[in-house]
């Protein structure tokens, strides 16, 4: 080993980068990141996924139908888009979170690497910021190759027809193709709040496991919470609950916005809350001892994994508080013109004229197969449709009953047995098999 | 300017008080040594220089500039490691420095190379760090503290792991470094490798500074070195060691004669064996003067090194061998 060489007056940093710390620190944590295996399968998946869905919907005849617009993967493309928006949203995208960043600051524990990178020239705060930038820029790559790969995979395996919106109503494909992609930019900032749940996880565990997996036990006991419970308060507060405000935008006859703005500014505080608590850890810690999980045992990870426990009990005893979200009025208010909707459209397919502003005589009556007519759950609604005859009764009373599946935030799948309104699918005015669109009807009606 | 300056740091870990009001002032080019036992606090008082633990007292400055812990970390000219260097596993050698240049806004271009080739590893720099040895860690290491021309290392068990060849090259790199102005802070508790290296020493027990001096000072103040001496007449030697005041006498288990004398009383042992008729074949040193204050200042004792008796001291560097 010799110095000679170089000669420590003459400073290295003569060729240094002119960008700043945090730009540095991104750049290596991109290295990094873009080095690992999980990342680069994470990519294939996110890239491969869409297409292989697609792939094996367009070899077999079942369709998805308990998503929303599920029972309409074969008719347009763009159906299938937001079918994996629906999945990621509920399991993907926090299962992605997990595994990209719940094992970014605790790796730096597993490796002893923490004194490596403290003891070059940038400060805690540019590295914890750089880390967090390489961490939220890359799930942001990952959500948009899901949304380009979802869209690319439906419109060349499926084709980019013309979409039944949540309405009722037909989307044009354009309109479709901007409110998928504006669906999945909606649910970015629910993302990155999976991802800031994970880097705190990370931080405050310093267990790898448990930063991997703790956000999609919290997403687990989101879609649980969503299963209970008549307040929308709690169900608004959950981490992920912008992941279902897109669906006010797919309601063209009706769109409603409410839902979106809150659940935006939740996922903002919930990300503004997270990165300050692992700041705030990062910032105090001393880095003290070589290691890594053995050291650090697994009190951190206990202590974190109950205080999330409880966190979570208290929501679900909460779930009842502040106003209700789901009553009768709002269910019978959405169904009657989205039945009157689909009822055109299927005339429409059937090749009868059908004026522009037509509308039946249709008057909804739901109940709730419980006690009391509010909340999730399964209710049943009678569409009463008055159709006009001739003679002294001028309508005659056709009533068609439907099984419906409402979620917490709003939205449902409703479905009527085949004897009242025929099968899945029916012949249009061409002879060719088409979804009909009064069997299975989706909608979504805001609960603020 | 001083490299490094530190004032009364302080560093309690609940109940244990690992770091007690250490004073530590290094010029430039100066290489200190910082010894003592297993939980003296060296790791500790390194960590609070580099400013991954905070301490509860005190104050550091580190080439003229005080190190604010945790926001903001001057460490510009300032490198080193603390424990066993630590690097990514699934990257390589050269991936690793390559990505802790960028980290120092260092353009990792000829330097990487440069300094993968200074520490021998330049052979190896493509495979990956989990496949590195322990020594190779190390190596690597080094390179990654030289990396943005450090004026202040700290070093803690530089030479750990390495082989007597990669060793003798690191004592040779801090002393060319130490010429050109580069002040060296080593923690070691391999004695026998600072000793030719170190300008100055400090010896801390229990947290404390019990002895801080120049490498001048120290073999002045250093109590009685020990020897193995093979004579021609080992009984009679040993003899007249009993009876020669100032030195001390045993037998090594191996059986042979060990003596503990001063640097003073050394001319006078060996001329009482020349008077007496028996030939000195062979003096090997056993224990340094450096180790023998090693010894004296970091027994298992309350007393400092000016409350230990000459015998004592003896008794010590004799238990040794």
């Amino acid at each position: 080993m010799s110095a000679a060489a170089r000669h420590p007056d003459v400073p290295a940093t003569a060729t240094a980068s002119p960008t700043g710390a945090v730009g540095r620190v991104f750049a290596t944590e991109r290295r990094k990141l873009t080095a690992q295996l999980s990342t680069r399968l994470l990519a294939v998946v996110c890239l491969a996924g869409p297409f292989a869905f697609a792939g094996i919907l367009k070899v077999q005849s079942g369709t998805p139908s308990d998503s929303l617009l599920g029972v309409y993967v074969h008719s347009s493309g763009f159906a299938i888009p937001l079918v994996v928006l629906a999945f990621a949203g509920s399991w993907g995208f926090p299962l992605v979170a997990g595994v990209l960043c719940g094992d970014m600051f605790s790796s730096e524990d597993r490796y002893g690497t923490w004194k490596t990178v403290l003891t070059r020239s940038c400060t805690r705060g540019e590295l914890f910021a750089g880390k967090l930038l390489a961490a939220m820029t890359f799930m942001t790559a990952l959500v948009a190759l899901v949304a380009v790969a979802s869209v690319l995979a439906g419109v060349l395996l499926v084709g980019g027809q013309s979409l039944v919106g949540l309405g009722g109503a037909l989307i044009s494909p354009g309109h479709a193709l901007a409110l998928v992609l504006l669906s999945f930019l909606i649910c970015l900032p629910a993302v990155l709040a999976y991802t800031s749940l994970a880097v705190l996880l990370s931080v405050a565990t310093r267990n790898g496991i448990i930063g991997v997996i703790g956000p999609i036990m919290v997403a687990l006991a989101t879609q649980l919470i969503d299963l209970i419970g008549k307040g929308v308060i709690v169900h608004m507060l959950m981490v992920g609950s912008a992941f279902n405000a897109w669906t006010g935008l797919l309601t063209t006859t009706r769109p409603f916005f409410g839902p979106l703005i809150v659940s935006i500014g939740v996922s903002l505080a919930w990300i503004a809350a997270s990165v300050a608590a692992a700041w705030r850890l990062v910032r105090s810690r001393d880095f003290a001892g070589t290691a890594v999980g053995a050291r650090v045992g697994w009190v951190a990870p206990v202590r974190t994994v109950a205080i999330v426990v409880a966190v979570i009990a208290a929501l679900a005893l909460a779930t009842d508080l502040g106003p209700v979200g789901i009553t009768r009025a709002r269910l019978t208010a959405s169904m009657a013109p989205e039945f009157n909707q689909v009822t055109l459209l299927q005339q429409q397919l059937i090749g009868r004229a059908v004026p522009p502003d037509a509308t039946f005589y249709i008057k909804p009556n739901c109940f709730k197969r419980a006690a009391v007519s509010v909340g999730p759950g399964d209710w049943t609604c009678t569409m009463n449709v008055f159709l006009p005859r001739p003679g002294r009764v001028a309508f005659e009373r056709s009533p068609v009953d439907y099984d419906v599946s409402v979620a917490s935030n709003g939205c449902y799948k409703a479905q009527s047995p085949p004897a009242f309104i025929g099968g899945q699918t029916m012949p249009d005015a061409r002879g060719r098999s088409v979804v009909n669109p009064l069997y299975i009807v989706y909608g979504c009606f805001n609960v603020l | 300017m001083q490299a490094l300056r530190a004032r009364g740091l302080v560093k309690r870990y609940e109940s244990t008080l690992a770091v007690d009001g250490v004073d530590l002032a290094m010029p430039a080019g100066e290489v200190r040594g910082l010894l003592g036992p297993n939980g003296a606090g060296k790791t500790t008082l390194l960590r609070m220089l580099f400013g991954l633990v905070r301490p509860d007292d005190g104050a550091i400055e580190l080439l003229g500039r005080p190190l604010n812990a945790p926001f903001s970390i001057p460490l510009e000219g300032t490198g080193g490691f603390v424990e066993e260097p630590c690097f990514y596993p699934y990257l390589s050698g050269r991936a690793n420095l390559e990505l802790l240049a960028q980290l120092d806004g260092v353009d990792p271009g000829a330097v990487v190379d440069e300094l993968l080739a200074r520490v021998d590893l330049h052979g190896r720099a493509a495979d990956r760090v989990s496949g590195y040895s322990t020594g190779m860690r190390q190596r690597l290491g080094i390179a990654a503290a030289l990396l943005r021309s450090p004026r202040l290392l700290l070093l803690d068990e530089p030479t750990s792991g390495l082989d007597p060849v990669g060793a003798r090259a690191v004592a040779e790199l801090v002393r060319e470094l130490s010429a050109q102005g580069v002040a060296v802070l080593l923690s070691s508790h391999l004695i026998g490798e600072l000793e030719n290296v170190c300008d100055a020493y400090t010896f801390l027990r229990h947290g404390r500074v019990v002895w801080d001096g120049s490498a001048d000072r120290l073999a002045a103040e250093a109590p009685a070195s020990a020897f193995t001496l093979h004579t021609s007449d080992d009984d009679r030697a040993a003899a007249i060691a009993a009876a020669h005041r100032g030195v001390r006498a045993g037998r090594s288990p191996r059986g042979a004669l060990a003596v503990a004398v001063g640097p003073e009383g050394l001319d006078g042992f060996s001329l009482a064996l020349g008077q007496a008729g028996v030939a000195i074949r062979r003096l090997e040193l056993l224990v340094s003067p450096l180790e023998s204050m090693f010894f004296a200042l970091t027994a298992d004792t309350e007393a400092t090194l000016h409350e230990l008796g000459p015998h004592e001291l003896a008794e010590r560097a004799l238990a040794k061998a």
